[in-house]
């Protein structure tokens, strides 16, 4: 009874909201009733936060559902991005379709090509996100690319109700759209098939070289429409800026308990995770402490998930208690 | 350079064929074996041809550029080789390395050099651990690796360039013989790397800890123990590769070793290291790094744009890895 109330706020399925529940509380408290926390500018810079790493953490979630790790989600935000910027001048819809196209092309082709040839997704999708970045070297002539369409840039990120912005209702509603589908159709039944256990599943007549190549695919747009959007909104594109989403995405999608072994949780999990992230980022600097403790709250906690985690643990905890048990029955008896 | 990569990519479904087609695994084997030779002399012819790749400059443009990454990579391919993928933080860590030698060269060189391997080694070592006594998830701990050294390393240095505290850092650059002294460094890595892996006790065990682990516990290998040596060898060749840079550069700060990543793991792929661990070796990695900087630096020699030289080498990084993977499968 006692050992279930421990494990029941870690389990799975709840720990993103107690680990989100403990920030907050955390925060508040540190914040000392001074209202910096607590305010509706924090929770706004929480939502434009969400809205830049939530979809690509979406991606690689994804991704992570079905056992694979797309790595070129990196890649896909940065091109997509010059893309939308590139073609978006007169159209803005012009540069979301191109862009988010191409993010699908390229999850379609990365998934032919693991399915087709069996070959694991780490590989094809390293391949895949240094040929990514490399079009987007040769598109944008290794240069930035400004935005001239400052409405749209603006439009983007004007508040809405003084929470939202354009940006994050966007996020929001593809995460929203994204879990309708795993939860009420059988597209999510046979992702968390796949995820669980891929022989199985093709054993009971699931095509799952197709279920890997729509979850690719769906990985690639997420990631694309987030570079999209925030291209859009800051005005540019560059080939470089951008490269650093994988790890905070990977985390976001981990904390939010997306297993890296596959078959749990879904888009309102990763949805967690991200948000508990940005309430830590976003809620740290706007209690005026330095942007590095972020890195090393964040990082605490992924060790801890890490090691709630292992699968070895429970087992060398006992294996240690009971050896401490074991001597000091050797030393009473020996006294 | 456009054709091996012609090549490469209009061999793989040709490879499958031939695969169906004799249902021998040697037969198989020797066709892909053959495929690699091929690939490697058209490398050699592209690079022998092009104007001004054998002259003093490029060879050494070559080899400074195949030590820093080299280094890495080789830290990488025990890391892939226990079956743990590849991980996150290395670069991380030959950034704070570097830091932490040139911030302690004012002792000496050779105690800074020491500490520096020590905090490679520790940095690492703790990953390992959670990695291989708990079998936490290796990707999950390099990230927290990584986001605790960046902010680690922010709280202590305040996000300011360190500069070198001491004398002493031209043992770590220079020439002898006309060599780069950082391409020495680099084949000792490799040569000590290499004799581990294949002579000693423990780096048998990491090729048997990838390639089965289970049958590896049940033939009475610690898995547990050689997972984090492994990590030790990788933080320990990612600290080298952090001094060398510092020496290099003079001066360093985070910034040192982003991307060094993806670069050495497209390496260790490119050299055959198989992905899921159990297969590969250090030799292996050597001509990989060496076969990515021959297709830079040909690339930059016939006058390719930046941008497309990065294209051109993502573009044959895949059809390579594609090419191996092809080779392995069962």
């Amino acid at each position: 009874m006692n050992a279930h109330f421990v494990k029941f706020p870690l389990s799975p399925t709840i720990r993103p909201f107690t680990i989100m529940a403990c920030a907050i509380i955390v925060l508040g408290i540190m914040d000392r009733g001074h209202g910096y926390f607590f305010s509706v500018g924090t929770i706004f810079s929480v939502m434009q936060l969400f809205a830049t790493i939530g979809l690509v953490a979406l991606g690689l979630g994804l991704s992570m559902l079905v056992r694979e790790f797309d790595l070129s989600v990196a890649g896909m935000v940065g091109l997509a991005g010059c893309i939308a910027v590139m073609t978006g001048v007169e159209n803005p819809w012009l540069g979301v379709l191109l862009g988010v196209g191409a993010g699908v092309v390229s999850g379609v082709v990365q998934g032919l090509i693991m399915t087709r040839l069996g070959l694991s997704s780490v590989g094809v999708t390293l391949g895949g996100l240094l040929t990514l970045q490399g079009i987007t070297y040769v598109l944008t002539e290794n240069k930035t690319i400004s935005y001239p369409n400052m409405a749209v840039a603006l439009g983007l990120n004007e508040p809405i109700a003084n929470l939202l912005s354009v940006r994050s209702v966007a996020a929001l509603a593809v995460f929203v759209l994204a879990a309708v589908v795993m939860t009420t159709t059988h597209i999510g039944r046979d992702v968390i098939a796949t995820g669980s256990d891929r022989r199985a599943s093709r054993i009971a007549g699931l095509n799952t070289d197709r279920v890997i190549i729509g979850v690719f695919a769906a990985s690639g747009a997420s990631a694309a429409l987030a570079g999209v959007l925030l291209s859009y909104s800051l005005g540019a594109a560059s080939p470089v800026a951008l490269a650093d989403v994988l790890a905070p995405a990977a985390a976001a999608a981990i904390v939010g308990g997306v297993s890296v072994v596959g078959g749990r949780r879904g888009p309102m999990g990763i949805a967690a995770g991200v948000l508990t992230l940005c309430v830590l980022r976003s809620g740290l600097s706007a209690i005026g402490v330095s942007p590095h403790v972020h890195e090393i709250v964040t990082g605490s906690i992924l060790v801890f998930i890490a090691i709630l985690d292992a699968p070895d643990l429970a087992r060398r905890v006992t294996t240690w208690r009971l050896d401490r048990a074991e001597r000091q029955a050797m030393a009473k008896k020996s006294s | 350079m456009s054709d091996g990569a012609l090549n490469a990519a209009s061999a793989a479904p040709m490879v499958r064929l031939r695969a169906r087609m004799f249902q021998s695994g040697t037969a198989r084997r020797r066709i892909v074996l053959g495929i690699r030779a091929l690939t490697i002399a058209a490398i050699a012819v592209f690079a022998l041809t092009t104007p001004g790749f054998t002259s003093p400059l490029s060879i050494n443009a070559l080899l400074n550029a195949i030590s820093f990454i080299g280094c890495v990579a080789v830290g990488m391919t025990f890391i892939t080789l226990t079956g743990n993928i590849m991980s996150l933080c290395l670069g991380a860590t030959l950034s704070a390395s570097a830091l932490v030698f040139l911030a302690s060269l004012s002792a000496g060189i050779l105690p800074a050099f020491l500490l520096t391997l020590l905090f490679g080694i520790v940095v690492t070592a703790a990953q390992g651990v959670l990695i291989g006594y708990f079998r936490a998830n290796p990707i999950l701990v390099s990230i927290a690796g990584l986001s605790l050294l960046i902010g680690g390393a922010e709280l202590v240095t305040g996000g300011v360039r360190i500069y070198p505290g001491g004398e002493g850092l031209q043992v770590f650059k220079g020439r002898i013989a006309g060599i780069p002294v950082e391409t020495l460094y680099f084949f000792a890595t490799v040569v000590v790397g290499q004799f581990i892996l294949s002579w000693t006790r423990i780096g048998r065990a990491m090729t048997m800890v990838g390639s089965n682990a289970r049958a590896a516990t049940a033939a009475g290998i610690s898995t547990a123990a050689a997972v984090t040596f492994a990590y030790v060898l990788a933080g320990a060749c990612a600290a080298i590769s952090g001094i060398l840079l510092a020496a290099r550069y003079g001066s360093g700060d985070m910034e040192l070793g982003t991307g060094y990543d993806y670069t050495a793991i497209a390496a260790v792929l490119v050299g055959g290291t198989a992905i899921q661990g159990g297969s590969g070796s250090v030799v292996r990695t050597l001509i990989g790094v060496t076969v990515i900087a021959i297709i830079e630096v040909v690339l930059l020699l016939r006058g390719f744009s930046q941008q497309l030289q990065y294209l051109i080498t993502g573009i044959i990084v895949l059809s390579v890895i594609m090419l191996h993977t092809i080779g392995e499968r069962r």
